[in-house]
């Protein structure tokens, strides 16, 4: 019986913001966007998504007058991440055979 | 990207892969100013001391002053590197501490340097000891030795693996026994070699007995779970 893929993670933008987190101690949204391609409304709405399941902590403050928001994957994220994964390479290894 | 797009199992597992790529390609993100000025500083100082020395020229100047004076810039460039700093990974945090702890080694060379002269004659003279050198123009002048207080720097030695490790892994009682260790250093610059040994074994308990014993009951804590 194959485990259900993580909805909140199957999906194209928050799937690339978390294996961007999952790879550095925090980034900033700046970041994030550059490196996803996204448009930066969109990408705050996915934010936004995985902030509400815990699976990012994300602190916005104001450096020199100018908006800074700094995301961190959670412990939660990283479990769920990692289930995704491991979940992922299940379907792959049942499709090759 | 857009968030609507659906994607299959084969195309996720791409998409992490790219990812994680990408975030690895951006670990190395300095511009190299801090090591380009303390490369100049250093070379400049180090080929001025040999210059005026060779040829005996008489500058009457200590070039290597301006390592401390290069220590100004250095603040400033520390500061607008981690204000621009848009990603923080792991493996940064550990070189920053590594730096940084390197910084303050050098830092307490130079303090070790510039004060065991004046610490060895203070505790030659509480010893009734006064020294003495005579010049080529048999003018007789009061002498500083330099005493080798070999514990002294094995303290610096001994402060360095623990402050990095405490601080690239944020863990305080590393750095509260690494400050321990320098407090150490420094009274050691001060008092006779007797006291090398009890200062040394209190730096060794500071420094690593401690944040040992802390770290082993952390990791019971964590096998009892």
């Amino acid at each position: 019986m194959f485990k259900e893929l993580d909805p909140i993670l199957h999906s194209q933008l928050r799937l690339a913001v978390m294996s961007l987190l999952i790879s550095v101690k925090e980034a900033e949204f700046i970041f994030i966007k550059d490196k996803t391609n996204a448009t930066a409304g969109n990408l705050s709405v996915q934010i936004q998504k995985l902030k509400e399941v815990s699976y990012i902590d994300v602190t916005k403050q104001f450096v020199n007058n100018y908006p800074q928001t700094t995301c961190k994957i959670t412990s939660i994220g990283i479990a769920a991440f990692e289930a995704y994964v491991k979940a992922l390479q299940e379907y792959l290894v049942v499709k090759k055979l | 990207m857009t968030d609507e797009q659906p994607i299959n199992e084969q195309e996720s597992l791409r998409l992490i892969t790219e990812m994680i790529q990408k975030a690895k390609a951006s670990h190395f993100h300095e511009n190299g100013t801090g090591a380009i000025l303390w490369g100049s500083v250093v070379g400049f100082c180090g080929l001025m001391s040999f210059i005026e020395d060779y040829f005996k020229l008489n500058i009457n100047f200590d070039w290597w002053i301006l390592t401390l004076v290069a220590i100004i810039p250095q603040i400033f460039i520390s500061i607008r590197e981690k204000r621009n700093r848009i990603v923080k990974t792991d493996m940064q945090m550990a070189i920053d501490a590594v730096w940084m702890v390197f910084g303050i080694s050098i830092f307490a060379v130079v303090i070790y340097i510039k004060v065991i002269p004046e610490s060895s004659a203070r505790l030659f003279a509480s010893n009734g000891i006064t020294l003495f050198q005579k010049d080529a123009n048999d003018l007789i002048e009061p002498f500083k030795p330099f005493a080798l207080s070999g514990s002294s720097l094995l303290m610096i030695i001994y402060a360095f693996p623990t402050l990095v490790t405490g601080l690239a892994r944020r863990f305080k009682p590393m750095i509260y026994g690494a400050i321990a260790c320098y407090i150490f250093f420094i009274i050691s610059l001060y008092t006779s070699t007797k006291f090398d040994n009890l200062l040394s074994g209190l730096a060794g308990i500071g420094n690593w007995l401690i944040p040992g014993l802390i770290l082993r009951n952390h990791y019971k804590k964590g096998k009892g779970c």
